[in-house]
């Protein structure tokens, strides 16, 4: 991968060949993608919807001891006004009791700067953060504005490395850039790779004082793992994957979400990295991989029962660890298909259509279907070569799902629901309210400080789906009393009916 | 907080954002992006956070008609992209009037979305534009900016006047999370004087009541700085004069409102005052009943009152000349040029409490905490000290941690509102007062 020398991380689209427009059967999709006909499209009718800054803030606003800056307008990275919550949760949850939450500042271009260009009030920022805040990393997201007005972001951190005291890290996520929101990952490691990553080696630095201690330290990084996390993942699902790898005998080094700095420059030296979803590690794995020869398990995200099973084998295989995963995925299954037995009546045959990120999505479908509930439709963020794996367990059991790959979209999410009519709608943090609409109970597919992930997210996932099919009052009266802002001859039209030729 | 430097954690939407919520609040009326995909989803989860939990509603949120520009159409022109997004929501969506909102990408590049308007004006399409870029100013200046296009274009000129009929302004959308409450309560207080009152965004308004605001006789403008440009709009166009009074919460700064507007409306003072005779006792049949544990508990409080133009000075005066607290320190946190300054100010320096407040503008949170400590002294070891004790501060989420770590209580009234639900909920006049009441003394009492 030698994307590293460049300045700006690729776009997905030209990377993976990722698309973000599609309507169909999940056999459709993959077959179309691994033919090469899966291409990006336009949509005449569109919404609006997330770009690369909306991940971006809320991955690294959520970085210890960093002062993150918005370069842009003074809207760009409001919404760290609402991620802000997790950010503060986090803190909490690791022992802050009145946590600060998210340090962001905007460089608030205004029409002048958009004239004269905002490197001068971009640079005033940055040495006046380090001098305020006196933080380990200073992280500046350009947006449109400095995109389009050319200011050179890299060229102003390169000529203030010297002068301030904490890191300077320059992420290009322009919004206009990409149609794929998640080149924000690629593009916050890319800088993360270039700038922090360095892969000097402490214990040769004399750090540590006698033979003993560097050998003790060779030992721990013998057995210790980077974990990438992802921002949609809480407290309670890090705790459980951290807890079934440490039932491993592994240490976990977590980033990049919640991480300190540090945890970058100690990566180089894990014997393993552990991804939890392709659509957010492969970048950073992969080069750590080429640069630091550190080997990698990717591709399964442990959402799901067999899926958490398969990602601890993964991770077993690779530090022959075979039997010792064997047993624990024995115990833990048992214990969990005993504590399932009492849901699964209420759980079968129900029917569920699910929206938020590509893995994210197919995983939890994948789960639903091993709870016995009916999938009918998935709306995956994007799809690209990582979508494969789990469409290909989905499509085993049942080839006719729906799938319709869209970033949000809810026109045509309401299509779809009214005609398939769900029983339960899993969906991503602001899709939801569409559904709800239409009088369809909704689980939030990620946050809210609950547990999705591994063997004890499974079972949450199960009970908390039993939980709202209890009472759907709240939903079925706002359905009949609100309406949505489309004529009545839409729910007749295809919903793919704005989906329009190859670009 | 001058506009050449950065700001630390922003207490605004940017134009764009402003504009978008004012347009969703408005009856029938569809928004149009013509910005980056990202425009909208960003407004949106910084709306979730920052306004008390404010929905998507009817045709907001996620889904927003949105142009959602590419690098392509950066670089070749977006109109074309434009003009099929205008189309195809016409098609799709169920809307009377559209009102199409640019973003930065779209004003630096220069798209001409007026010729896009009179190409679907000519169809018969309500359509109007405005350049709402986020790099032309904050919340409150998009809301200005989308207002002047509605108030120009859309309302009807008419030359007779009803004396009876006002416009009323000043009150923000989203920018202040109580916007619903707060219009409905100033809205029912005016029609109190036997006025017709167009608000533009409660549920009494229609388009069809603000389309025929051209013959009210009087905007009022319940802001010292905000939706002015609306204001001077309205006056130009349709020969309405306009008054600016300041954001009035609680009984003296309500009844010197209601005077105000009795007098530019020749008003006979005698109905104005049975007005205000009455709103008065009502108002102390409720604080009557709260008397009790306001004395017996010792309820009296320092404050310090962080919040936008509107609030700062309104709760300021409130706690000063109605509440018995004592604000030590009122901090403005709109970015406001020094010779505007003076009519913020004035609310603040003519108390008739004249209590002595200290008056500060700043929006960094970090900086608001020198601020304070310039006012209020240190606790020392001493057993014997007069420090900011028991206090209480009231502004944003923003000033929460800063009030756990002075053991002060604290609200938040001003954006970002993020710790608490707004529905109905309105501080304005007489009765948002008591609300105002009941939720500064629940965070005391909460710890009972």
């Amino acid at each position: 991968m030698t994307y590293i020398e460049l300045k700006v991380a690729p776009r997905r689209e030209e990377r993976l060949g990722t698309c973000i427009e599609f309507g169909g059967t999940v056999g459709e999709v993959h077959r179309q993608f691994c033919g090469g006909c899966l291409k990006n499209r336009n949509r005449s009718f569109s919404q609006g919807t997330i770009c690369q800054l909306l991940p971006a803030t809320a991955i690294l606003t959520s970085l210890q001891d960093s002062v993150v800056i918005v370069h842009g307008a003074v809207g760009c990275g409001g919404a760290v006004h609402s991620q802000g919550a997790s950010v503060r949760l986090g803190q909490f949850n690791s022992g802050d009791k009145n946590p600060k939450g998210a340090l962001w500042l905007s460089t608030n271009l205004n029409e002048s700067d958009v004239v004269s260009g905002g490197e001068e009030k971009l640079k005033r920022a940055i040495v006046e953060a380090d001098k305020r805040y006196r933080p380990a990393a200073i992280i500046v997201l350009s947006t449109c504005v400095p995109g389009i007005i050319g200011d050179d972001i890299d060229g102003v951190a390169d000529l203030l490395r010297e002068q301030v005291a904490a890191a300077i890290l320059p992420i290009h996520c322009e919004g206009f850039k990409t149609k794929i929101m998640a080149t924000a990952y690629d593009a916050i490691f890319h800088s993360f790779l270039r700038y922090m990553v360095d892969g000097k080696d402490e214990t040769e630095f004399a750090v540590y004082n006698n033979e003993a201690a560097v050998t003790a330290e060779k030992i721990r990084r013998s057995r210790l793992v980077n974990l990438l996390n992802v921002s949609s993942m809480t407290g309670p699902d890090q705790k459980e994957l951290t807890r079934l790898l440490n039932k491993l005998g592994l240490e976990v080094n977590m980033l990049p979400c919640d991480a300190h700095p540090n945890a970058f420059q100690i990566a180089p030296f894990a014997a393993l990295s552990v991804g939890v979803c392709p659509t957010h590690d492969d970048y950073f794995m992969t080069y750590l991989n080429e640069k630091f020869g550190v080997p990698f398990v990717g591709g399964q995200m442990p959402i799901g029962i067999e899926n958490t099973s398969i990602w601890l084998r993964q991770i077993a295989e690779k530090l022959g660890l075979e039997d010792t995963a064997e047993r624990i995925i024995q115990s833990e299954t048992e214990e969990l298909h005993r504590a399932l037995q009492p849901l699964l009546p209420e759980l079968k045959g129900k029917t569920a259509m699910l929206s938020a990120g590509e893995i994210r999505t197919l995983a939890t479908a994948v789960l639903l279907q091993e709870l016995g509930m009916d999938i009918l439709a998935v709306r995956p963020y994007h799809y690209d070569e990582f979508g494969g794996t789990e469409i290909g367990k989905l499509e085993k059991v049942n080839p006719k799902i729906r799938i319709n790959v869209a970033t949000a979209q809810p026109f045509e999410a309401v299509n779809l629901i009214y005609r398939n009519k769900p029983d339960i709608y899993i969906g991503h943090n602001s899709d939801n309210v569409w559904a709800a609409k239409c009088g369809v109970s909704i689980l939030p597919i990620y946050g809210t400080n609950s547990i999705y992930s591994g063997y004890a997210g499974a079972y949450d996932v199960a009970r908390r789906i039993c939980r709202h099919l209890k009472n759907t009052a709240f939903n079925e009266h706002l359905a009949k009393s609100v309406r949505q802002p489309y004529k009545e001859s839409w729910y007749a039209e295809d919903p793919f009916k704005y989906i329009k030729g190859v670009e | 907080m001058p506009n050449n430097r950065f700001i630390e954690r922003p207490r605004s939407f940017c134009s764009l954002g402003g504009a978008l919520l004012t347009v969703t609040a408005l009856p029938g009326v569809i928004p149009i992006l013509h910005t980056a995909m990202g425009c909208g989803g960003s407004i949106y989860w910084n709306q979730y956070g920052s306004t008390g939990y404010l929905g998507a509603g009817y045709c907001g949120g996620l889904a927003v008609p949105s142009s959602n520009i590419q690098e392509k159409d950066i670089i070749f022109g977006g109109s074309d992209r434009l003009e099929e997004q205008v189309r195809t929501t016409i098609e799709l969506i169920d809307g009377e009037v559209f009102m199409i909102l640019t973003g930065c990408t779209a004003d630096i590049i220069g798209d001409d979305i007026q010729a896009v308007v009179r190409q679907y004006r000519n169809e018969g399409i309500n359509i109007f534009g405005a350049e709402t870029g986020g790099f032309h100013g904050n919340g409150y200046k998009g809301h200005d900016i989308v207002m002047t296009v509605l108030t120009g274009e859309f309302i009807e000129t008419k030359k007779e006047k009803n004396k009876n009929k006002i416009n009323l302004l000043g009150i923000v959308p989203g920018q202040d999370a109580f916007w619903r409450g707060n219009l409905l309560k100033t809205r029912a207080l005016l029609e109190k004087l036997g006025l017709e009152v167009n608000s533009f965004f409660t549920e009494h308004d229609t388009l069809e009541n603000i389309r025929n605001a051209g013959d009210a006789a009087l905007t009022v403008v319940v802001s010292d700085f905000y939706a002015h440009q609306t204001a001077k709009t309205l006056q130009e166009v349709h020969q309405i004069p306009y008054i600016v009074n300041p954001f009035p919460i609680g009984p003296t700064a309500t009844e010197a409102f209601l005077k105000k507007i009795a007098e530019a409306l020749d008003i006979a003072p005698q109905t104005v005052n049975e007005v205000i005779a009455a709103e008065t006792q009502q108002y102390f049949r409720y604080v009557e009943r709260v008397a009790d544990a306001y004395n017996d508990l010792d309820w009296q409080r320092y404050a310090v009152v962080v919040g936008d133009a509107n609030y700062a000075p309104a709760i300021t005066k409130f706690l000063a000349d109605d509440f018995g607290w004592l604000p030590e320190l009122m901090v403005v946190t709109d970015d406001i040029d020094d010779e505007d300054k003076p009519k913020i100010n004035a609310v603040v320096t003519s108390l008739t409490s004249h209590y002595p407040v200290t008056i500060a503008y700043e929006s960094d949170p970090t900086e608001i905490k020198t601020h304070f400590w310039k006012v209020v002294p240190r606790k020392t070891d001493s057993l014997y000290q007069n420090t900011f004790s028991p206090g209480f501060v009231v502004g944003s989420h923003l000033e929460r941690e800063f009030a756990t770590d002075i053991g002060a209580g604290h609200l938040t009234v001003s954006y970002p509102v993020v710790n608490r639900i707004v529905l109905n909920r309105g501080y304005a006049g007489y009765d948002g007062s008591l609300s105002l009441i009941e939720d500064l003394l629940s965070v005391i009492a909460a710890q009972r």
